[in-house]
C-alpha cells in the first residue's frame, strides 16, 4: 500500500500540475462553499442579535388573558399565589412578578440641559430588586422609601434645597432619595438611533452608561393627567417625584422605565386602590432551556388559565431557521452541482490519464492504491475549494460590513458585523467541500482502479 | 548462461471480445525462460506476443493455463503479491516510453519507490540519480520528459525500470519509436545489462537487430509458438564449442 507521505507528494504534484484543470474543478466548490459559509454566518449573527439580545428564548412572560376560560375578566389573576405556583414548576429557574403603573402619569427627562417630556403611565413598572441582584447597579436599585430614617426638611426654591440624588417631596417637605430607575438596552438603542440624532444629542455608549445617573434626571408627575384624576376620583392629589437612571439592563421594561416594585405598589395603592397594589401585570419566567418553552406554555394555559405574552421571539427564530435552511439548501445544491461537475471531469480525466494510471499499476500500484490516489486528489481539490470558499465568504462578509457601516443608517441593535463566523462554519464548509469532492471522485476512482493495466497501457 | 526457469508458462490461453464470438489471441502457449536469459519474442502484429508479455508481467490475466514468474504462481497469488512482483522483480519498458509528463525525469525514475517501503527520501533520490547516471542521463534529472529526445525518453524509462534492481526486464517494442542509431544504443545497453548484471530479458520486437542480440528467439504466429531458435550469441557460442 502506498505510504501516506509518498501519496501526499504524488497527489500534490498531480493536482497542481494542471492549474487550469484545478481551477475548473474548484470553481463550483468555491461558489457553493462561499455561499454556504456566507449565509450561515449571516444567519448566525442575526440569530445572536434577535435571540440573545432582543428575544431571549428561554425567558417568557406570563400574562393574564383579557377574558378567561370562564368568560370572566382574568386580569386580576396574577397574584402571589400564582407566582409561587409557577416557581414550583420543574422547568422554571426563576419567576419574577412585574407590576405596571396602573394609572396615567406624566414625565420628563432632564438630560444634557434638555427637558424631554414623556407619558409615564403604561410605560413604567416595578420589579423586585432581587431580580437584578447580579447587575453592577444592584446596590443602587433599592427601595429607599421602605427604609425608615430621619429626613432633612426642605422647601421649594429659594428655600432650603436637597443635596445631590435627593428631591424635595411635596407631601412632607422633606428630602427623599430619588427613585432608582433602570432602562432597557432597547430604549438606549432607540435613543441612540432615533432620538439623539434628531435632537442633536450625543449617543449613549458604554463609556457614558456609568455617567447616566448624574446626567439623566426624571420627573414623574403622579396623577397629574386628566385621566388620572378621573380614575382616582380626585382623592389623591397629584404630586411629583424625581428619579434617576442607575443602570441599563435587559431586565427593564423594553419601552419605559422600571423601578423597585415597592414604589409601584405604594403609587398604585395611593392613586388606584389596594387591589391595584396586589395584582401583577405579568410574571417574568426564566426557564431551564429553550426546549422547555412549549411544554411550559401548555401547562400555563391548561393549569393556570393564563398565557404567554406574544411569542415574537419564537416566530423570529422560526423565520430565521427557515431562511437559513433555505440558503443552506441552495448552497448545498450548488455544492452538489460542483460534485457532479467534479465527477464528470474526473471521468474525463481518468480517460485522459489512462496511460499514467496504467504505468502506476505496472510499477507496483494495487487497485487500492489507484483508488486512493484518485480520491486523495479529489479530497485535495475539496480542501482547496473549501479554503477558497470560506476565504471568499469572509471577503464578501467584510465587503457587506464595510458597505453597511458606510451607507446603512443606524438602527436599533445594528451589530458591528452582520456575520458570525463560528469555528464550526469554517470547519463544516471545508469538510463539506471535501465530502462532496470525494463523492464526486468516487465512481471515477472505482473506474480507474478497475481498469486492466494492459488495456490502460495499450497504444489505442 | 540461462539458469533455472524464472518464467514458466503452460498451456496459456487468452481471448478477447464477447463470449459468443471470442477472438482467441493465445492458444495454449507453453514457454520457459531461464534466469539471466535474453529472449526475443517475434511475430507479426496481432500474433499475440504483446499479450503474452502482459500476462508474464501480470498486467493481464490468462483465461486458462499456468503462469509462474519468480516463484509466484499467478493463479493463486493475491493482488498485493502481484503488485509487489511488478514493483520489485519485474521492470517494464514500453514502446511509447510511458513517462509521466508533469513529473521531472528524476521523479519518473523514482516513481516505483512510491509503492515500496524501506528507503528514505534521500536514499530514493540517490538511487534515482544513480540509475539515471547508468543510462547516461545524470544531467537531465530536473527536466521534464517533454524537453527530451525520443532516445533520451526511452533511456529515462529504462532507468525507471531498473530502479528497484529487477530480476526480469520485459520490453515491448523498446526501439519501435527510435531511429536506428539510438535503437542500436538501446539494444547494446540491454545486452550489457543482461551479460553484466544477469537480468533476464524478454523483448517483444519486430527487429532483426534485437533478435541478433538475443540468446533465444521465440516466434509466435496466430497465438501459438511456431518456432524457437538460438539467437546469434548462442549460435556463436555453439559454434565455438
Amino acid at each position: 500500500m502506498i505510504a501516506p507521505g509518498k501519496l501526499a507528494r504524488l497527489v500534490a504534484t498531480n493536482a497542481l500540475s494542471n492549474r487550469r484543470r484545478l481551477a475548473l474543478h474548484t470553481f463550483g466548490l468555491v461558489v457553493g462553499i462561499a455561499s454556504f459559509a456566507f449565509f450561515l454566518s449571516l444567519s448566525m449573527s442575526v440569530r445572536s442579535v434577535f435571540l440573545e439580545e432582543i428575544f431571549p428564548l428561554d425567558e417568557v412572560e406570563v400574562v393574564a388573558p383579557r377574558v378567561g376560560a370562564a368568560d370572566v375578566d382574568a386580569r386580576d389573576a396574577l397574584n402571589d399565589d400564582v407566582v409561587n405556583e409557577i416557581r414550583q414548576h420543574p422547568d422554571v429557574k426563576e419567576a419574577v412578578p412585574r407590576m405596571a403603573m396602573a394609572f396615567p402619569a406624566s414625565g420628563a427627562a432632564m438630560f444634557m440641559g434638555q427637558r424631554m417630556p414623556f407619558e409615564a403611565g403604561g410605560f413604567a413598572d416595578g420589579v423586585d430588586p432581587a431580580y437584578v441582584a447580579d447587575e453592577d447597579f444592584a446596590d443602587r436599585f433599592v427601595d429607599w422609601e421602605a427604609e425608615e430614617h430621619e429626613r432633612e426638611a426642605c422647601g421649594p426654591p429659594p428655600e432650603r434645597e436637597c443635596g445631590d440624588h435627593y428631591y424635595c417631596d411635596q407631601r412632607d417637605n422633606t428630602c427623599h432619595k430619588r427613585v432608582p430607575i433602570v432602562v432597557s438596552r432597547t430604549l438606549v438603542e432607540l435613543y441612540n438611533t432615533q432620538f439623539a440624532p434628531s435632537h442633536g444629542l450625543p449617543p449613549i455608549d458604554e463609556a457614558l452608561e456609568g455617567m447616566l445617573a448624574s446626567m439623566l434626571r426624571l420627573e414623574i408627575g403622579l396623577g397629574e393627567t386628566m385621566f388620572a384624576a378621573a380614575m382616582t376620583g380626585g382623592e389623591s392629589p397629584p404630586r411629583q417625584v424625581e428619579g434617576m437612571v442607575v443602570g441599563i439592563s435587559d431586565k427593564a421594561m423594553p419601552i419605559g422605565v422600571t423601578v423597585p416594585i415597592g414604589y409601584m405598589e405604594r403609587w398604585n395603592r395611593e392613586f388606584v386602590g389596594d387591589e391595584a397594589a396586589e395584582v401583577y401585570s405579568s410574571i417574568e419566567v426564566v426557564l431551564e432551556g429553550r426546549e422547555a418553552v412549549a411544554p411550559f406554555a401548555g401547562w400555563v394555559q391548561d393549569e393556570l388559565d393564563l398565557s404567554l405574552a406574544d411569542r415574537q421571539g419564537e416566530r423570529f427564530a422560526t423565520a430565521i431557521f427557515i431562511v437559513t435552511a433555505l440558503f443552506v439548501m441552495i448552497s448545498l445544491v450548488i455544492v452538489t452541482i460542483a460534485a457532479i461537475n467534479i465527477a464528470h471531469s474526473f471521468f474525463l480525466q481518468v480517460s485522459e490519464r489512462k496511460r499514467e494510471l496504467g504505468v502506476l499499476r505496472a510499477i507496483g500500484g494495487t487497485r487500492g492504491d489507484i483508488r486512493t490516489l484518485v480520491l486523495a486528489e479529489a479530497a485535495l481539490i475539496g480542501v482547496i475549494g473549501g479554503l477558497l470558499g470560506v476565504a471568499a465568504a469572509r471577503v464578501g462578509a467584510a465587503a457587506v460590513d464595510f458597505a453597511a457601516h458606510r451607507w446603512m443608517p443606524a438602527f436599533p441593535f445594528k451589530p458591528d458585523s452582520f456575520f458570525l463566523f463560528e469555528w464550526w462554519i469554517v470547519a463544516g464548509g471545508i469538510a463539506c467541500a471535501v465530502v462532496f469532492a470525494v463523492l464526486g471522485g468516487l465512481f471515477p476512482a472505482g473506474r480507474a482502479a478497475n481498469m486492466p493495466p494492459a488495456q490502460a497501457l495499450s497504444q489505442d | 548462461m540461462a539458469g533455472d526457469p524464472i518464467i514458466r508458462l503452460r498451456d496459456v490461453e487468452k481471448s478477447y471480445g464477447p463470449a459468443s464470438a471470442p477472438a482467441r489471441v493465445l492458444r495454449g502457449v507453453s514457454l520457459e525462460v531461464g534466469s539471466g536469459e535474453f529472449v526475443a519474442l517475434m511475430g507479426e502484429s496481432g500474433s499475440g506476443k504483446s499479450t503474452l508479455l502482459n500476462i508474464v508481467g501480470a498486467l493481464d490475466v490468462a483465461d486458462r493455463g499456468h503462469v509462474e514468474v519468480a516463484g509466484v504462481r499467478y493463479g493463486e497469488a493475491k493482488e498485493r503479491a502481484l503488485a509487489r512482483l511488478r514493483n520489485v522483480d519485474i521492470g517494464f519498458v514500453f514502446q511509447a516510453f510511458n513517462l509521466i509528463e508533469h513529473l521531472t525525469c528524476l521523479d519518473n525514475v523514482c516513481l516505483p519507490a512510491s509503492f515500496s517501503r524501506g528507503k528514505s527520501p534521500a536514499e530514493v533520490q540517490e538511487r534515482g540519480k544513480e540509475v539515471l547516471g547508468r543510462v547516461g542521463l545524470a544531467d537531465v534529472a530536473g527536466r521534464k520528459p517533454g524537453t527530451l529526445s525520443g532516445g533520451q525518453k526511452q533511456r529515462v524509462a529504462i532507468a525507471r525500470a531498473l530502479f528497484q534492481r529487477p530480476r526480469i526486464l520485459l520490453c515491448d517494442e523498446p526501439t519501435g519509436n527510435l531511429d536506428s542509431h539510438t535503437g542500436g544504443e538501446v539494444i547494446e545497453f540491454f545486452r550489457e545489462l543482461n551479460e553484466r548484471d544477469g537480468v533476464t530479458l524478454v523483448i517483444v520486437t519486430h527487429e532483426q537487430r534485437i533478435s541478433s542480440a538475443a540468446e533465444r528467439i521465440v516466434s509466435i504466429r496466430d497465438g501459438v509458438i511456431e518456432d524457437e531458435s538460438a539467437g546469434a550469441p548462442a549460435a556463436k557460442e555453439a559454434a565455438s564449442t
